[in-house]
């Protein structure tokens, strides 16, 4: 009987299903042999894809067959790459200093860069559009509904930053507490934190269960192609 | 108080300036001169420095240096009086056969031992000069009688007289004197003889030593050989063999050859016809003195030496006290006509003579006939010195009748039928005092009789006696006229229970031994008395109590300072194995259940979110065959979710745009799940690779490769995932930049790849804007939604519901968000229930506490 790729990998599949589900009853070592193996193939294939898709490519066939002048680009990202290597030697780690300086650099800035001309700017923009009218009016939104949404999400974003606020004094009594106004706020926004962390569980609790839905489902599957 | 010295030995005080302790005598002041020094220590390494014996007595108690200077002293007599012995040693006969001739070669042999007189008179030896050790108390000698007694005539015996026997008298002279002679002199009543009889003479024979092996004392007299004749009396040289071999008396050569047959000399043997029986001899060998004495002539002119002799009358000698016995020479015969020798009255026993210096009269001073057999070989002169006691069972009046029985001899001439008076019983005062000798114990019966009375002797000695420093004699002897060694030799009272005064407790106190009795025999020098034991010192740190609780404290803040701090929290939620095994029970029985039988239970969605009509319009709005960038960033475990999400969108938009796809990834396995995602769903729509769709494969550098590639994509991602030149291929002809695409999906369940890749296009969109599309998990969708108020991003599809929709508007297809959309159902459903029926039955519970505690105040 020749067994297809197919049944082979649908197989697999299954074993490796009932092996992660045995973590129901606990720890167990057929569970922790799947996942050393899921451990192990990721670092496997994630090697193979550096090499293949990263080094070779960019490195390698440029040094091979580029002209001079791309081969002098890469002689600085391949020192950088040498460089790097040296923090696997204590004693040579310092040499991997100035590469890692270009990275965190360089990548602190588009981080930075990118959040705030990516997020906070939109973002404040958008609380502000949300009370534009006209705007609204163009997407076919009435007043009354933009005022609300618009005051729900400045309401929640207000309060929510307000809850984030830790600053306070202390009381003749020797108590130490915010202001009352702010505790009021403070206690709002963590209405709509609450609110958010339970619609993050459901999305989480979502996203469980299709995946369960999705193995259950190919188990079946397999079992009703083998029946 | 000052200048008090304490007494290392009793305790007691005394002055600083006294040497000795006033009350024990023992040294308080420490040696100086020749001894100083030596009293310190040794130390570890030293050599003992030798020290003379006779350095350290000074350091010795004082009552034992009296009693060695009394040894000292009666030493010098006890020599003087060996040599007198010496000359008055009978040199043996030469012509008779020497039968003792190896005793004599095995006495000469041995330095050490001592020959005795009268083994030396027999074998001729010579004696040895006797080594008088002055140390010693053991051997004392008593005077026994005059010197003249032994002599022929007076003018022989004064120059017989040796050198020793004088000197004898000398010592006696001293101040110390001897009880004996004044026993003797007194108890004969011949006081005023004495007068006669030259002071040499009445030291005379009672001189002899008396404990010397072989002497009187043990029933033999021997008289001292003496190798010089001019001291020797006449009748003591003839008995000198050396002297004068031929000379030997009969009865002593006849005794010697008995003595050689084994037999005991008839001298000393016949029991029966009592001790010293005189022996048949020459008259020539009788000495003169001996000859002299004539029972008649003595009783016709020395009344009054008959009388004394009468009065001590000796005692009948019972057949066991063989050895007890007088020499014959010195007994008289009842018949003095047998006895020629007797003739000669020796000068003592003449009327003229003083008493001899002997004992009582009722004592006959060489009648150990009158030994009392409880005595045993002590002689009745010697045993009137000691105590009384009740162990002397019979009253020398008792004992006297049975001698003059045995007695015989010159010496029964002197008896007298008077009963002996009491031993001592000089004094007529005295002579009132009880009897030394008293046989009352026995005669009421025996041993328990010993115990009934108490002599005095003894009862002196008794706790309720007084306490002295001498044991109580009898009133007829008092302690002066104990003889000197006698006295040295006494320890403390014993019996006494009353201590010293000067006794202390913490001084060794002997009980036993030679030293019964004494107190601080060592020497009391510090360093020699008991030492006690060391003071321990203890290691242990000394501190007060309130220095250890001041470390406690230190070391309570010290501690305190390393304590972490505990935390107040609320206790952990606990979930219990039963309860999870339940849920999961539950969940996978309605999925597998519901999975299993393909149902259709539960309606699609009909409501369309607003951020799903940006993606649905995307969708339908995109360019012919335009080229679309697809970033395939999520998980391979949210494959099912995904595609689920995605399918119906792309299958919507390749069935009625069929746009150019271009997958790309910023995860390592994104280039995988995107040639998944094309084989999978997607798979009858049949793109192909290379024509309808490429695959840059993984995009290095997170944010950075995202800007990098924005920026320019041709140089960043110049290959695919065949090592291909991708941007010469069919699916990117055209393209070489970011903004030459028609829309931008991305396929991501992370919250921040989503915001990379809107926030680093985002400046590349607002140059030329360009539709961006999310589809993101369930999870994820939340925090994406403002991106899609800020009008950031145009559409988003999120999780199965999502998909759920586009199915709706795609006429169902792929049909996968259906198949999954019951058991979605069920699962939601079931998880609300859940949640709602815990909640409220954790509000139960937390109202029914509440209320309980309520009703508890």
């Amino acid at each position: 009987m020749a067994f297809s790729p197919d049944i082979i990998v649908g197989l697999i599949s299954f074993l490796f299903t009932i092996v992660v589900f045995s973590y129901l009853i606990g720890d167990n070592p057929l569970f922790r042999i799947a996942i050393y193996i899921f451990t192990g193939v990721s670092a496997g294939y994630i090697a193979a894809v550096a090499w293949w898709q990263v080094l070779l490519p960019r490195l390698v066939i440029p040094l091979v067959t580029a002209p001079m002048q791309e081969k002098l680009l890469l002689v600085a990202p391949m020192v950088g790459a040498v460089l790097i290597l040296m923090k696997l030697a204590p004693r040579l780690a310092g040499l991997a200093r100035p590469v890692m300086a270009f990275l965190v650099g360089v990548g602190a800035a588009v981080t930075i860069a990118g959040a705030l001309g990516g997020t906070l700017i939109p973002q404040l923009l958008g609380t502000i559009n949300a009370f534009d009218v006209n705007a609204a009016a163009a997407r076919g939104v009435n007043l009354f509904e933009v005022m609300v949404n618009g005051g729900v999400i400045l309401a929640g974003t207000i309060l929510t930053l307000i809850y984030f606020h830790f600053g306070a004094s202390a009381r003749p009594d020797g108590s130490v507490r915010r202001f009352g106004f702010i505790e009021i706020l403070a206690w709002l926004g963590r209405i709509f934190i609450g609110i958010t962390l339970g619609a993050m569980f459901a999305g989480v609790y979502a996203a469980a269960l299709t995946a369960l839905i999705e193995r259950i489902s190919s188990l079946v599957n397999f079992i009703g192609k083998l029946i | 108080m000052a200048d008090i010295i304490k007494c290392p030995v009793c305790g007691e005080g005394n002055a600083a300036d006294q040497e000795f302790c006033q009350y024990c005598q023992s040294r308080l002041q420490p040696l100086t001169g020749p001894l100083k020094g030596a009293d310190a220590p040794l130390h570890p390494g030293q050599i003992p420095t030798k020290k003379v014996t006779a350095e350290l007595e000074p350091i010795l108690p004082q009552w034992l240096r009296d009693a060695r200077n009394k040894a000292r002293q009666s030493a010098e007599v006890d020599t003087s009086q060996a040599m007198q012995q010496q000359e008055r040693i009978i040199p043996p006969n030469a012509s008779e056969p020497d039968l003792l001739a190896g005793l004599r070669s095995q006495s000469r042999g041995d330095d050490d031992e001592d020959t005795p007189d009268w083994l030396a008179n027999i074998t001729g030896v010579s004696p040895k000069q006797k080594k008088i050790d002055s140390g010693s108390s053991e051997a004392r000698r008593v005077e026994l009688g005059d010197r003249s007694d032994f002599a022929g005539n007076t003018g022989a015996l004064k120059e017989s007289i040796p050198a020793w026997q004088g000197n004898t008298q000398e010592a006696s002279s001293d101040t110390e004197k001897d009880e004996l002679k004044d026993w003797f002199r007194e108890s004969s009543g011949l006081e005023g003889k004495k007068d006669d009889v030259p002071a040499s003479d009445s030291a005379g024979w009672s001189d002899q030593p008396v404990s010397e092996p072989g002497s009187f004392s043990n029933d033999q007299f021997v008289p001292a050989v003496s190798s010089s004749d001019s001291d020797s009396p006449d009748w003591l040289k003839r008995m000198t063999p050396e002297e004068d071999p031929g000379n030997v008396p009969s009865w002593l050569s006849s005794d010697m050859q008995q003595e050689a047959k084994g037999e005991s000399p008839s001298s000393f043997a016949d029991p029966a016809s009592g001790t010293f029986e005189a022996a048949p001899s020459s008259a020539d060998d009788v000495p003169n003195w001996l000859q002299g004495i004539d029972p008649k002539a003595t009783s016709a002119e020395g009344v009054s030496s008959d009388d004394w002799l009468k009065e001590h009358q000796p005692k009948p000698v019972e057949p066991n006290l063989n050895r007890h016995t007088t020499p014959l020479w010195l007994k008289g015969n009842d018949n003095s006509a047998a006895n020629p020798a007797e003739a000669e009255t020796p000068i003592w026993l003449s009327a003229d003579v003083p008493s001899p210096p002997a004992p009582p009269p009722s004592r006959d001073p060489f009648a150990l006939d009158d030994v009392v057999p409880a005595f045993g070989d002590i002689p009745n002169w010697l045993k009137a010195a000691a105590p009384q006691s009740s162990i002397f069972a019979d009253s020398p009046a008792e004992e006297a009748p049975a001698a003059p029985a045995e007695a015989s001899g010159w010496l029964s001439t002197f008896k007298s039928n008077e009963p002996p008076p009491t031993p001592f019983s000089v004094d007529k005062a005295q002579e009132n005092l009880p009897p030394t000798f008293t046989s009352d114990a026995f005669k009421d019966g025996g041993e328990n009789a010993l115990f009934t009375e108490m002599p005095d002797w003894l009862s002196s000695a008794s706790p309720s006696a007084p306490v002295s420093s001498t044991p109580a004699l009898s009133d007829s002897i008092t302690p002066g006229e104990l003889p000197s060694w006698v006295q040295a030799m006494r320890p403390v009272d014993t019996t006494s229970s009353a201590r010293p005064a000067s006794f202390s407790s913490d001084q060794t106190f002997e009980s036993r031994g030679a030293l019964s009795g004494l107190q601080g025999v060592l020497p009391a020098v510090p360093g020699y008395g008991p030492s006690s034991k060391p003071k321990i010192y203890s290691i242990k740190l000394q501190a007060s109590q309130e220095q250890q609780s001041h470390a406690a404290l230190l070391e309570q803040i010290l501690a305190a300072e390393a304590e972490p701090v505990p935390i107040t929290s609320f206790s952990p939620l606990r979930t219990s194995r039963t309860l999870r095994w339940l849920i999961s029970f539950a969940v996978l029985v309605l999925i597998i259940g519901v999975t299993s039988l393909q149902t259709r239970i539960f309606s699609m969605p009909v409501a369309v979110p607003n951020e799903f009509n940006g993606a649905l319009q995307v969708a339908q709005n995109v360019p012919e065959s335009a080229p679309v960038l697809v970033a395939v960033d999520y998980h391979p475990a949210r494959v099912g979710e995904m595609e689920a999400a995605a399918a119906p969108m792309f299958d919507q938009m390749m069935v009625l745009r069929h746009p150019r796809l271009t997958f790309i990834s910023t995860n390592e396995t994104g280039a995988i799940l995107a040639e998944h995602f094309l084989a999978g769903p997607l798979a009858e729509r049949g793109y192909q690779y290379g024509n309808q769709y490429l695959n840059l494969g993984y995009l290095p550098g997170g944010v950075m490769g995202i800007r990098a590639f924005t920026q320019n994509p041709v140089i960043t991602m110049p290959f695919d995932i065949t090592l291909n030149s991708a941007w010469a291929s069919a699916p990117l002809q055209g393209v070489t930049s970011l903004s030459q695409f028609a829309a931008l999906i991305v396929i991501t369940d992370n919250v921040d790849t989503a915001r990379a890749w809107i926030e680093q296009t985002m400046s590349t969109r607002q140059a030329t804007p360009f539709p961006l599309v999310v589809v993101s998990s369930a999870q994820a969708a939340p925090m994406i939604q403002p991106y899609y108020d800020s009008g950031q991003v145009t559409g988003i599809v999120n999780g199965l519901y999502g998909g759920a929709i586009f199915e709706q508007n795609n006429a169902g297809r792929p049909g996968t968000a259906r198949s999954y959309w019951d058991a979605y159902s069920l699962g939601l459903l079931l998880a609300m229930s859940l949640m709602l029926g815990g909640g409220l039955w954790s509000l139960a519970l937390g109202l029914r506490d509440r209320a309980a505690a309520k009703a508890g105040r």
